[in-house]
């Protein structure tokens, strides 16, 4: 039986849901609230097993550090040139579009480099799914709920050998900074007045590897 | 056919409203014209996310949940609970969007065998994306069977094979997708049918298909939500 040989989950197509008959469904979205159900699950049993804010936020990175190294691996065999990421710059690029592609549906808002440290770099989206529709309350003031994304973006590059601390962050909306209408939002829900930015910081021995490179 | 029909009980409205002022009208033009506009995107416009990142992040939770607990008997109830919750809180979506869509199911649901047809065939289509077929009901219509190919929840899953090791032979007691059993009680409960839910077949355990087996116990009687609660 064709069932039985496609059965050990190695031989069968990357990521995709094998059926029976042997055809590949190319349903590769679920929605978006039974995301957010488990997403709220994920976060909720942490957050009963946490002391601190801290707590939980490094408990979030280290559930999303996981899904990192997969996602990584996933996103590289998949990707058309089958090209390896040795530069800083490259794998930031990397992370903040072919990665978030895959698992937002779009690139992240921007990317930027810290002026006052040279090895911070800051990823910033205005509106990702793990926040959009979360309203943190006052006993947990500064939570991010963005910790588990930014544990994804730490996974990522530290599978690629760039070892970093990512952490996330929210930061106020300057006023007409973000004029594109809001993507994911629901009709009259009020614009986000606050956007995610992960800040990236790579170890020294990263830099010190990119330096040589540079020559 | 919706369309049309609304649009012949507008032009009756209309009709009867010359006596109002122009502004009247103007206002109850517009808000006919934002209630349509907002049921037809509501309707099509479905927000979606990425299947991978949710089958990863699921893993992440029942990862953790392993690791904490141990015993995969205890990760099963767990894994119900956190469905539970869920259920819970998804029944009053579903019926939101359904009814959007004008599906109508209060007329629909009249007996268990419809309930199983609006779970298998809506609800896994509107929050998964995968079809479900129901089946095998039992003699007294108290009991089915829900089944279906796709498990958006164990793409890249595979458990570790019987008898490896001590750890491995005991994951194999762990049912990966036990969240589906809490879901489907939760939102039943909250339509006031109290169900029993196992999963009884699982791919990921070399099963054909994944079978979900649902037993009405009893139908609550209006007024259970005072009775809620908090786990």
């Amino acid at each position: 039986m064709s069932r039985n040989a496609s059965n050990n989950i190695l031989d069968r197509p990357l990521g995709f849901r094998a059926t029976p008959a042997g055809r590949s469904s190319d349903v590769s979205s679920v929605s978006l609230s039974a995301f957010a159900y488990v997403y709220s699950e994920l976060v909720q049993y942490h957050q009963g097993r946490a002391a601190s804010i801290s707590e939980l936020e490094r408990r979030l990175e280290s559930a999303g550090y996981g899904v990192g190294l997969k996602v990584l691996e996933c996103v590289a065999y998949r990707g058309k040139e089958m090209k390896r990421e040795t530069r800083l710059m490259s794998i930031l690029h990397f992370v903040s579009s072919s990665v978030w592609k895959s698992l937002f549906g779009k690139s992240a808002d921007s990317l930027e480099r810290s002026i006052d440290n040279q090895d911070e770099f800051m990823i910033v989206d205005y509106e990702p799914i793990t926040s959009t529709f979360v309203s943190v309350p006052q006993d947990l003031g500064q939570l991010s709920a963005d910790a588990y994304v930014s544990g994804i973006i730490a996974g990522v590059l530290d599978g690629a050998g760039f070892s970093a601390r990512v952490t996330a962050h929210n930061v106020q909306v300057e006023e007409g900074e973000n004029s594109r209408p809001p993507t994911n939002a629901t009709p009259g829900m009020p614009r986000r007045t606050e956007k995610a930015v992960f800040l990236v910081k790579f170890s020294p021995e990263v830099l010190e590897r990119d330096a040589t490179l540079e020559r | 056919m919706a369309t049309s029909k609304c649009s012949q009980a507008g032009q009756q409205l209309w009709a009867k409203m010359p006596k109002v002022g122009g502004y009247t009208r103007l206002c109850f033009a517009w808000s006919v014209i934002g209630f349509l506009v907002h049921t037809n995107s509501s309707y099509r416009i479905t927000h979606q996310a990425n299947a991978e990142l949710f089958a990863l992040t699921y893993g992440s939770l029942v990862t953790e949940l392993v690791r904490d607990h141990e015993d995969p008997i205890e990760v099963n109830k767990q894994l119900d609970k956190i469905g539970k919750s869920i259920g819970v809180r998804c029944v009053d979506e579903f019926l939101a969007k359904a009814d959007v869509a004008g599906l109508g199911l209060a007329s629909q649901c009249q007996s268990l065998r419809d309930t199983a047809e609006v779970v298998a065939r809506m609800g896994f289509r509107m929050f998964l994306g995968v079809g479900a077929e129901c089946g095998a009901f039992s003699q007294d219509q108290k009991s089915f069977s829900i089944y279906f190919h796709d498990n958006p929840l164990s793409t890249f899953v595979e458990l570790p094979p019987a008898g490896d090791d001590q750890m491995g032979d005991d994951l194999r007691k762990l049912k990966y997708s036990n969240i589906y059993c809490g879901i489907i009680r939760g939102a039943l409960e909250q339509v006031n049918l109290k169900v029993d839910v196992t999963l009884v077949q699982c791919t990921l355990k070399g099963d054909e298909v994944n079978e979900i087996r649902v037993e009405l116990k009893e139908v609550l009687a209006d007024g259970a939500g005072d009775d809620y609660k908090e786990e």
